[in-house]
């Protein structure tokens, strides 16, 4: 019942065999071993999971994995180059914007969809765009300030 | 949550969407979105042999001018109907409950054919099957009982979309295509107002259209949540005035929205209105607010609707 499906991986070529089940966030955390996406609600509520799909941001635990096939998908692994971190990632560390650290990674998923397509963000856009993300510990305030740093830096 | 055992069927035509799901006895499920199927899936609330996503079919993802009347594919996202400009300039009700929908992520990914047949909700029902087990199954699970209102034969789910009360508002039509052929209905008509089976849609039909007449209207959405962003209604109150006479329709609270007309609007009869919806709201403890403070909200969002319409609309 298995099946072969090749998609784009944080700029690699992937093909994998699945199972019809699966979500995609199955495949990369418990067959692909990239655990940087984390499973909160499971529902699609949280977007602890929140990975880029052809440049939107998706809910990887609501997405079902056959749909994968052809697509560019990124993860948080695929952001930082040669060991460098991403400016995204400088800025939630500098600006405090990460306290436990679990919704972070889709937090940041979240702001690199948008800041792809809209370079200078006003609050509004960084709130609308982070608002499918939960944050339990640090307001949200820092992780807007960061979103903003990197956004006016640019 | 691990998902259990299906498999999965992309659909390139309809007709081979229909026949995938004849071929399965009916034991299956059109997949869109997502967005409210898998959770379904994940809780074992639905069961599906096969799953047969539909977002592979061309022509169900189409926003079209024919003659005097705006054609929405299915499968256009949340999101991208809300950026139809159509949308804005002739059905501020309809952008606002879109604009309210959820969150971005979930806009971008949820269609708006998914979002009008999303399934009723009730905090008895939207349970992990271990949930479900140990309370016992209700109604809308095949049990005897409802498990909110003990000894009613009724089951008193909510339906908790948010636009299809917009469309509503704004006469929309559904059309819907099976292997017998197409039907055009009133969207108010696939509803059943049965919670344990809330649409009229027959086994295997599959929304082709939605058909919006073409007429510059006003109006507006109000919905009561306790979050302010990804939260369903726990009451949602669309307003669309034409000339001199309005629309309301009211969601959240049972398993179809309520739908009420205004044929000249003035203070008496708007307050005649919000008296009438108040006295049709009978919403029980299967949501996160008290049932008593939700229809009391019901007036004073169409109130609140209103007179948001008469200073000119918009937030």
């Amino acid at each position: 019942m298995r099946k072969e499906i090749t998609f784009t991986l944080n700029n690699e070529e992937v093909t994998v065999e699945v199972e019809p089940k699966w979500t995609l966030l199955y495949l990369l955390r418990e067959v692909l071993g990239l655990t940087g996406t984390k499973e909160g609600c499971g529902y699609g509520e949280c977007g602890a999971c929140t990975v880029i799909i052809e440049g939107k941001a998706v809910n990887s635990c609501i997405y079902p994995v056959l749909e994968a096939e052809g697509k560019n998908i990124t993860t948080i692994e695929g952001l930082s180059k040669n060991g460098e971190l991403h400016v995204l990632q400088k800025a939630f560390i500098e600006k405090g914007a990460v306290q436990c650290g679990f919704c972070t990674p889709g937090m940041i998923m979240s702001a690199k969809a948008l800041l792809d397509e809209k370079p200078n963000p006003t609050e509004d856009d960084i709130k609308e765009a982070i608002e499918g993300n939960l944050c339990r510990c640090t307001g949200y305030v820092m992780i807007i300030d960061a979103i903003k740093s990197v956004a006016a830096g640019r | 949550m691990i998902l259990p055992k299906f498999d999965y069927k992309k659909a390139r035509t309809i007709e081979e969407a229909l026949e995938l799901y004849n071929k399965h006895d009916g034991n299956a499920f059109y997949l869109a979105g997502g967005t409210d199927l898998v959770p379904l899936i994940k809780l074992r609330l639905l069961q599906p042999k096969v799953i047969i996503d539909l977002k592979g079919i061309d022509g169900l993802k189409d926003i079209k001018k024919i003659n005097n009347s705006l054609v929405v594919g299915p499968n256009i996202t949340l999101f991208e109907l809300k950026q139809n400009p159509f949308i804005k300039d002739y059905f501020p009700c309809l952008f606002e409950s879109l604009e309210a929908t959820s969150c971005k992520t979930l806009q971008m990914r949820g269609t708006i054919g998914g979002n009008i047949l999303q399934n009723t909700r009730c905090l008895q029902y939207n349970k992990s099957l271990e949930w479900r087990t140990a309370r016992g199954f209700c109604l809308k699970m095949g049990g005897k009982v409802c498990n909110v209102v003990p000894n009613s034969k009724s089951c008193f789910s909510n339906y908790c979309g948010d636009n299809a009360p917009s469309l509503m508002t704004i006469d929309a039509k559904a059309k819907l295509v099976s292997a017998k052929g197409e039907r055009t209905v009133r969207l108010e008509k696939l509803f059943s107002e049965d919670g344990r089976s809330p649409f009229t849609i027959k086994p295997g039909e599959i929304l082709k259209e939605i058909i919006i007449p073409l007429k510059k209207t006003k109006g507006a959405y109000e919905k009561l949540t306790v979050r302010g962003s990804i939260d369903y209604p726990l009451v949602g109150v669309a307003v669309t005035v034409k000339k001199d006479a309005a629309v309301v329709a009211v969601t959240g609270i049972g398993p179809s929205p309520h739908l009420y007309e205004i044929k000249e609007i003035n203070e008496k009869s708007i307050n005649e209105v919000a008296d009438w919806a108040y006295e049709d709201a009978r919403p029980v403890l299967n949501a996160v607010l008290t049932p008593l403070y939700r229809k009391k909200m019901v007036p004073v969002l169409i109130k609140r609707a209103f007179k948001r319409i008469g200073a000119g609309g918009g937030r």
